[in-house]
């Protein structure tokens, strides 16, 4: 499609520009309904975000580099370390790869010029930011949450827990989820409907099958969380009992609820990894992917069993015997599709001809550290070394080497993998290896010493520590490793913003990369592809004939639909051509509904509940607005 | 590509019917809706397990000196919304085949039902009110809840039903057919929600 050869062809794509050109300045971004600038929104906001939550772990280290020290109060370092989980989970890893890459890329993978519901998109992402103010305002007030990620009650209630922090934390995620829920909605349209006509579900990459098992893990996780949060409120708010014992109510609801959202989550985490190591790999190893069909049946198959797998987080609590076994023994079902996956993935490494760029780097060490936060997450699901280290430093070492080694790395080679594919510029690769091992190296010094230390007894969440326990040296190890770690981080926002500017321009498909999103230019227009591709596998890229036949049909203008903002639609199963949809145009609706949502979440955090239905009213306001403008007419 | 219908040819009711009836999958709005009421029909499934996770660690349900629930008026109530889901089905068919005055009607009935329902719900609620305080017991906590839930989904379908009764007023578009059809599909869902909420409600009565 690069080579725009004949007049015709050139002027067809000057009136694509035409049709698709938005509005320039400020305006432009923020009425956009582009998934591409609201991709890009999400990766600066989360970014954002990930460094507010990067400072607060390197003051959580700090804190704990030395026996005794006083760098940090007890309340404020609650108050840090609360906020760093809640941050990284819901403000940082999860925007960061649904929000960023998935609404970057996934519509450029399966060759559609938007998501299903471009309006509802920039709403999504509108309502996350909003959210992510929203409990970083608690914390700037000195408010901020306090009773860690998971906040148990009775510890979170009224009595324990009077300060308005606990009110942040719940309102902002149950905001939060109303976001992650419609995007989860989003994406699964998409995949379902608008995939190129000709990708039947077969065709489709593992990466689009990876975010279509997160997107229903979030559909089906995230009401347990909101209905949790919404009887905490009550309590807390109202005077409800549903966790109080004393009035027949229970806290282990919480607990339950919370892991039956918290248990599904981790793969929602974690998944996004895997479809982008899955993107990855085939480009730098030049095969495809081995046992292509049960890695994409082993990558929904752990989103199924995910929900079945809870309690092992509450084996200490003191289930019956029959109940915690098992929920052991499905955690323990739960390692086969992870591990065929994890087979696959080497298996097409070591068979294939790997080229050892920064990129595969990136997934080499996500692998190691999948290995190893894998290995300790079988270990939970033995029952008695579970309630060994139930709450100590075992459990913190696991859960980082699985969300910041297993989850970010391949966020952070995705960063530099399709850094060419959005701004047209090449990185540099030599620190880009650097900046590869500086991270390694960062993070295996600081999370692993963490096991032993669990073993030799230091409790998570402890503000300090005595001198005499001997865990100083251990300590001062990972508080050197974090900071090797924030540099390596550095290095890479540095390679990233240099090379913005200064990079080589490289062409559009510097990688020979298999997936669609290579054949369209860098950056892509904002209708993605000027005529829609012919799809016969799933490593579209690779069948050069289908290639070179998109260029012949934009000469005859088969498949251009220059009729307006149009793009295709098809069937479910088999992607047949179905019908031809009108998007819808750029829209001020999302923010101001966003806005209008953030006061009534502001008007139920200060007790003004009448005010607060007057700002339902302005939202339903809001959506007549929207829905007066209709794509059709436009 | 004339085989293939493109949404923006429908601007009149024939059209619209065409495009509806060349359509072979079902629209994206519908799938939309799916998802979601896939989403509250979890959020209705967890609040009626926190329901019965409660009374099973409850010595007596309600706690002595609260009456049962009264069984007849709730089930008669809902046997009336879930009548209104057939006007509603009826309205999205007749939508789609570009009828715009049958698919208004339709709702006007259906939404004038859905409004009496409600308005006999909040009259029911507040009185229950008086006899027990959700601040009182767990029972009376999830009591509230469950109710709370279903009316708030119940106010939501009669706004929707609203917005959309005006837009159809205008004449017949793609977009409002989809809605129409995306509306009856929420109100199913509603409707077997609120089966499950009033047995789980008349549950200690029964």
């Amino acid at each position: 499609m690069s080579a725009v050869a004949t007049p015709e062809a050139a002027r067809r794509v000057e009136r694509l520009d035409r049709i698709w050109a938005e509005r320039p300045g400020l305006v432009g971004w923020l009425t956009t309904t582009d998934h591409k600038r609201i991709g890009l929104m999400y990766l600066f906001a989360a970014l954002a975000f990930f460094l507010a939550g990067g400072v607060e772990a390197l003051l959580v280290r700090t804190q704990l580099a030395a026996p005794a020290q006083h760098v940090l109060s007890p309340s404020a370092y609650n108050q840090i370390f609360t906020t760093h989980g809640v941050t990284m989970i819901f403000l940082f890893v999860i925007p960061i790869s649904t929000g960023a890459f998935g609404n970057y890329l996934l519509p450029l993978m399966i060759g559609a010029r938007d998501m299903a519901f471009p309006r509802m998109n920039a709403l999504s992402f509108w309502i996350f930011l909003a959210s992510g103010l929203f409990i970083y305002t608690g914390l700037a007030l000195g408010h901020g949450p306090d009773a860690g990620w998971f906040s148990y009650v009775p510890l979170a209630s009224k009595q324990y827990s009077p300060d308005s922090g606990i009110d942040f934390y719940a309102l902002g995620l149950i905001f939060n989820s109303i976001a992650s829920t419609a995007s989860a909605v989003n994406f699964i349209v998409t995949i379902f409907r608008l995939r190129a006509p000709g990708m039947s579900l077969n065709r489709m990459p593992l990466f689009c099958y990876a975010f279509l098992a997160v997107s229903f893990a979030l559909v089906f996780a995230l009401p347990a969380l909101t209905l949790a949060l919404v009887f905490l409120e009550l309590d807390r708010q109202l005077g409800f009992h549903f966790y109080d014992v004393a009035a027949g109510g229970d806290p282990r609801l919480w607990q339950h609820l919370f892991w039956i959202f918290g248990h599904p989550e981790v793969y929602v985490i974690i998944l996004p990894a895997f479809g982008i190591a899955t993107s990855i790999i085939p480009t730098f190893t030049r095969r495809k992917m081995v046992a292509f069909p049960f890695v994409a049946i082993a990558e929904i198959l752990v989103v199924f069993i995910g929900f079945g797998v809870w309690v092992h987080h509450m084996f200490a609590v003191g289930l019956s015997t029959a109940t915690t076994i098992a929920f052991a023994a499905a955690s323990l079902i739960i390692v086969i599709p992870s591990a065929i996956q994890l087979f696959a993935w080497i298996t097409t490494i070591l068979t294939g001809t790997p080229e050892f760029k920064t990129p595969l780097l990136w997934i080499i060490g996500f692998i190691v550290f999948f290995i190893v936060g894998g290995l300790t997450g079988i270990m939970f699901a033995a029952i008695p070394f579970d309630q060994q280290v139930t709450d100590s430093y075992f459990v913190v070492a696991h859960f980082h080497f699985v969300i910041f080694g297993a989850a970010v790395f391949p966020i952070l080679g995705g960063l530099y993998y399709w850094f060419p594919k959005v701004t047209g510029r090449m990185y540099d690769e030599r620190w880009g290896k650097a900046s590869f091992w500086v991270t390694f190296a960062g993070t295996l010094a600081t999370f692993f010493p963490m096991h032993i230390l669990g073993l030799l007894g230091m409790p998570r969440r402890t503000y300090t520590y005595h001198d005499g326990l001997g865990w100083g040296g251990l300590n001062l190890l990972q508080t050197l490793g974090s900071y090797l770690l924030a540099v390596g981080l550095l290095m890479v926002a540095v390679n990233l913003a240099v090379s913005l500017r200064r990079g080589p321009r490289v062409g559009n498909d510097p990688w020979g990369g298999d997936t669609l999103e290579w054949a369209t230019s860098s950056p892509p227009p904002p209708y993605n592809y000027a005529v829609i591709p012919k799809v016969s596998s799933a490593y579209a890229m690779w069948d050069r004939e289908d290639r070179a036949e998109d260029a012949r049909r934009l000469d005859r203008g088969e498949l251009v639909l220059e009729g307006g903002h149009e793009t295709p639609a098809s069937t479910v199963l088999d992607a047949e051509w179905d019908e031809v949809l009108r998007m819808p145009p750029s829209s001020w609706a999302p923010l101001a509904l966003a806005a209008s949502l953030a006061a009534v979440f502001v008007m139920l955090l200060v007790g003004h509940p009448v005010t607060a239905a007057a700002f339902v009213a302005l939202c339903a306001i809001v959506l007549l607005r929207w829905h007066s403008i209709e794509p059709e007419a436009a | 590509m004339s085989e293939v219908t493109r949404s923006a040819q429908a601007t009149g009711a024939a059209a619209v019917a065409q495009v509806a009836r060349a359509r072979r999958t079902l629209p994206n709005g519908w799938w939309g809706m799916l998802l979601l009421v896939a989403a509250e029909g979890t959020l209705f499934g967890t609040l009626i397990a926190s329901y019965f996770y409660l009374r099973f660690q409850a010595a007596t349900w309600p706690p002595a000196g609260i009456a049962a629930p009264d069984v007849t008026l709730p089930l008669v109530l809902t046997a009336v919304l879930v009548v209104t889901a057939a006007p509603m089905i009826a309205a999205a068919r007749a939508a789609r085949a570009g009828r715009r005055t049958a698919a208004v009607w339709l709702l006007v009935l259906a939404t004038l039902v859905q409004g009496g329902y409600l308005a006999a719900q909040v009259v029911l609620f507040m009185s229950d009110l008086s006899s027990l305080d959700p601040r009182d017991s767990a029972y009376g906590s999830v009591y509230f809840a469950l109710l709370g839930a279903h009316h708030a989904h119940v106010a939501v379908g009669i706004a929707l039903d609203l917005g959309l009764i005006a837009r159809l007023a205008g004449g017949l578009t793609n977009y409002r057919v989809i809605g129409v059809t995306a509306l009856a599909l929420y109100w199913s869902f509603v409707s077997a929600a609120a089966i499950a909420v009033v047995l789980t409600q008349i549950s200690p009565a029964l």
